[in-house]
Parts: structure tokens; sequence; C-alpha cells
């Protein structure tokens, strides 16, 4: 019986040591990143790789849309190490800003890394699947009983520039009507895409909701692959990244209305996009066309600085050797990366 | 050394419950525990309710589960609140077509149209997020998660909330504005 206390006291601290508790190690480095979410995918693949060379950092990714990524750090005053959105003119927007009466910016600088562009997606079992073509995609989507899907411009990046890529293609085809008889007839009333001084403005409802099934919104990506798969829509306007990444078809859209070439940035400022309401105090309700870049920054109050940094470069590397299913490199001498400073 | 032995049970067990009293133990969710906080009605007729007066409401309760954009689940968690609807007849009532504007203090606004506000019209899933069809829907203005003061990280002191009676049906979570401290009546 007396020697119970003992064994006792043995069995705990052979446990203890089990657990780990007699040597927990050195205390790894939090490193806090927010990416938007069709960066997500990379972004899983590039901690894992960064983990296994760097493990005194533990990288913790959080995915959000850009805006919402972006606001995390000005709006709600969280500490991010690394906040990557999927369009570049959103720092600058909304992050060289004061942090508060008389101090700093939230960051006065940005790097772009990678491209994207907006392609058509569909599956085998898509309504015309077995017609359609680069040539004659907008008139397969213009039929009324075939259903196209897009995420919630007031929520997703891509969901506006589904809209810009229409009214563009409008255009570009030279097909009057072509932007209501995809998206804009579906609405009550209707959505128009308005041609004045030389630009095309459409004009949204506060409420995206379409009053007939031909057209589907949904809050994010992820959910109209959902409904692709399900048949629920027959295509999906989404970044050739995703559709490649979820093993889709794809049709490639033209250079000059897919938002994907910078020699195109002219005619994509000729498109702009209004949002039904102000979802956000920091940043306006206009989004004006422009090539997709995704641009990363460090903001000035991130708790580790320097393992931001070196987090920064490990990607810009990653994303120079590219991968299928992620948004290619910037169209750049691989060697520099270019910082767009606020005095720039 | 500390002699234990002599120490009576009755006596460890008052002091276990002293300290249970100073951390706060046996009183949750009291008056106390919910911070100031202030609700604009906007409508017809403005007016501004405290966080008490809120309380003093009818309440619905059920359980809320949401998605992010991007996937992340955050949920179930069981709520208690006050329908929106009630508010805005508070507020002097809306017709069919208007529109509700619900904002917060960190600037986000959110927009409904009255299918909404009475549960209808929203998207349903399941845990591997497949739509689902929905089941009947509620939507509150949440001050209580899990019988708790709905805490600032989450939302509080008032989020709005899409509530069901079902703990494994998931809604977006784009409507679940956090802080809410403004409902205003858009007639159109």
């Amino acid at each position: 019986m007396n020697r119970s206390p003992v064994l006792a006291v043995l069995i705990l601290a052979v446990l203890a040591a089990s657990a780990g508790c007699a040597d927990a190690g050195p205390e790894r480095t939090i490193l806090m990143v927010i990416p938007a979410g069709s960066l997500l995918v990379p972004l899983e693949d590039i901690e894992a790789a960064f983990e296994s060379q760097h493990p005194d950092i533990d990288v913790r990714v959080e995915g959000h849309g850009s805006i919402q990524a972006i606001r995390q750090v000005t709006d709600l005053g969280r500490e991010v190490d690394v906040v990557l959105v999927a369009d570049a003119s959103l720092i600058p927007d909304m992050m060289y800003l004061p942090m508060g009466a008389g101090e700093g910016n939230y960051t006065d600088w940005y790097i772009p890394f990678a491209e994207n562009e907006v392609v058509i997606a569909y599956t085998g079992r898509s309504a015309g699947a077995g017609e359609i073509t680069a040539e004659n995609w907008y008139r397969i989507l213009s039929r009324p009983d075939v259903r196209v899907g897009f995420s919630n411009p007031m929520l997703d990046a891509c969901g506006y520039r589904a809209i810009m890529v229409t009214a563009l293609a409008e255009e570009y085809y030279g097909e009057p009507g072509l932007f209501e008889a995809i998206i804009g007839g579906s609405f009550k009333p209707p959505i128009a895409a308005v041609w004045t001084d030389g630009a095309t403005t459409i004009a949204l409802p506060e409420l995206m909701r379409p009053a007939a099934e031909k057209v589907a919104i949904r809050d994010g990506s992820i959910y109209l692959l959902s409904l692709l798969d399900a048949g629920g829509i027959d295509y999906a306007f989404e970044y050739r990244s995703v559709a490649e990444e979820h093993g889709l078809r794809w049709i490639d859209l033209p250079p000059a209305i897919n938002l994907g070439s910078p020699e195109h940035a002219d005619d994509y400022r000729k498109v702009r996009v209004n949002l039904g309401f102000q979802r956000f105090r920091s940043i306006g309700s206009e989004r004006i066309g422009q090539p997709i870049v995704y641009a990363m920054t460090i903001p000035a109050n991130a708790p580790h600085p320097a393992e931001a940094r070196i987090f920064v470069d490990f990607i810009l590397d990653a994303f120079r050797e590219g991968r299928a299913g992620w948004p290619d490199p910037v169209r750049q001498d691989p060697g520099t990366a270019t910082v767009y400073h606020a005095t720039d | 050394m500390i002699p234990v032995r002599r120490i009576s049970l009755p006596l460890i067990l008052v002091l276990i419950g002293a300290l249970a009293l100073a951390a706060g133990c046996t009183d949750t969710g009291s008056v106390d525990d919910y911070p100031a906080w202030n609700l604009t009605l906007a409508g017809d007729r403005e007016q501004v309710l405290t966080h008490p007066e809120i309380r003093a409401l009818p309440a619905a309760e059920g359980y809320g589960y949401s998605v992010s954009t991007v996937g992340i689940k955050t949920g179930p968690n069981r709520y208690r609140g006050v329908l929106l609807a009630d508010l805005i007849d508070m507020a002097g009532g809306a017709g069919a077509d208007d529109l509700i504007y619900v904002s917060a203090e960190d600037g986000y606004l959110w927009v409904f149209d009255m299918d909404q506000v009475n549960g209808e019209g929203f998207f349903t899933f399941d845990e591997n997020l497949r739509e689902v069809t929905s089941p009947p829907l509620r939507v509150i203005l949440a001050y209580e998660q899990d019988k708790e003061p709905l805490a600032y990280e989450n939302g509080g002191p008032l989020r709005l909330v899409v509530i069901t009676e079902s703990p494994d049906v998931i809604t977006e979570g784009s409507p679940w504005v956090k802080w809410v401290d403004r409902v205003e009546v858009h007639r159109k």
C-alpha cells in the first residue's frame, strides 16, 4: 500500500513525458495569412512546402473574399502578417490609409504576383456541351433554356467580373441585347448595360435575386461548382485556374473581353459596374474593368514582419514556377518582382 | 506542508463554492453580463432601443449554422434573440416591396427583402455543402449564443442570425451581420 503513491507519481511522469509535457520544444511563430478564396488551393500547397523548410513557423491560412480579407486588417483591427487579394487595386484603395490619427498607413506597397482570366466553365452534362465552342459560346448561353451561374457581385470579385465580361462581349461581338439575353433579362426589372460617353455602365439592384431560373447567383465559387456538378446550372463564369483546378471543361474567351490581358486594359476600362449598395463604409460601390491581377502586402502592424517577408519571397518563387490549377505568374522578368509603392 | 488530512470535507466544499462564485460560475447570462448597446430602428418613425429593452421583447430561439463565401462553416449553435420582423413592425412596418437595410458599427451593410425577413429566399446546405430544400427559417437579431451573452468576437451584442429547428441546416453567412446597430426600412 505504501508503494502506491510512488507508483502513481511514476505513472503520471511517464504519461506526461509521452504526451510531450517534459519537452514541448521551441515555440513556433504563428504567421497569420489571409488570402482571397481563389488562392486557397495554391496557398495550401505553399504552406506545406514552406513549413517543411521552416519548421519554426506555423502558417495559418484563413480565406475570405478579397475585400473582406483587407477588412480583417483595416476595419476589424486583426493582426495579420500577409494579405493576398484577387484585385491588386484594392490594396491602394483600402490600405494606403492612416491606421489612426497621426499614424502611418496600413501599408504603402504591394507586389503583383499572379494573373487570371474569366472563362466559361461547364461539364459534359451541360445543355449544349456538345456544340459549344470559343466562337459560339455567347449564342449558347443566350438560349432561354440554358442556365448560367455566377457569384454574387456584392461578395466576390469574380461576380462583378462576370457581368463585365458579358457587357464587353455585347460590344465585342456586335450583338445588341446580348447582355440582357444572358443575364439582365432574368431580373425584374431587367438589368441593362447602358452605353454612354464611350463606356458601358451596369447598375445592379440592391438584391441580386433573379426572377427566372435561367440565372443562378451564389455567394461564392464553391457553391457554383457544386451546382454545376449537380446539374443545377449548365455554365458558370469562373476564373480559369478554378475551372482547371476542379477538372471542369471550359471555354477560353477572347483576350479583348476575358479581363486577363494587360494589353487590353484600355478596353476593360470601358465597362463599369455600380453595385446595388455600399456594402462597406471603407470602399465605394463602383467597380471599373481592369486586368485581373493578384497582389499581396505585409500590413504595417503585422506582428511578425521578418517571417512574413520570408513567406512573401517564398510565394513569389512558387508562383514563378507555377502549377496547373494555379493563377499564372505575372508576365514580367521572372527574376524581379515589381513592388508598387504609395508614391508610384 | 499543508495538513490536508486535517481540513474537513465540508470546509473544502465551502472553499470550492466560494471560488466558483468569485469566478462567476453560478450566474451565466445575468443582466450585468450584457454590455451597453443601442439599436436604432428607422422607418415611418425612428426609435432607439437599449439592450435591456430588446431582451424584454418576445424572444425566438433556434439553431444557427453558417458558411462563409469560401466554405468555412461556423456552428451549429443555439441562438436566442428577437425576430427582425417584430422590430420592423415597431418601426412602423414595411410593405411587400420595401427593403430592409441592416447595418453595423464596423460599416458593414446588408439588404434584405421582406421575403427574407420572413425566412424565405435563402439557400440552405447540408454538411457537405450540397444545396437542400430549405426548411422553415426565421431571422432574428440574436443576443444569446448557447445560453451565454453573444460575445463581441462572435458579432455580439447583436447579430443577425438565420435560425432553424434543426442543427444540421447551413445557411449562407453573408447576411449574418455582426454588431448590428441600425435597422432601416427603405420604401419602394
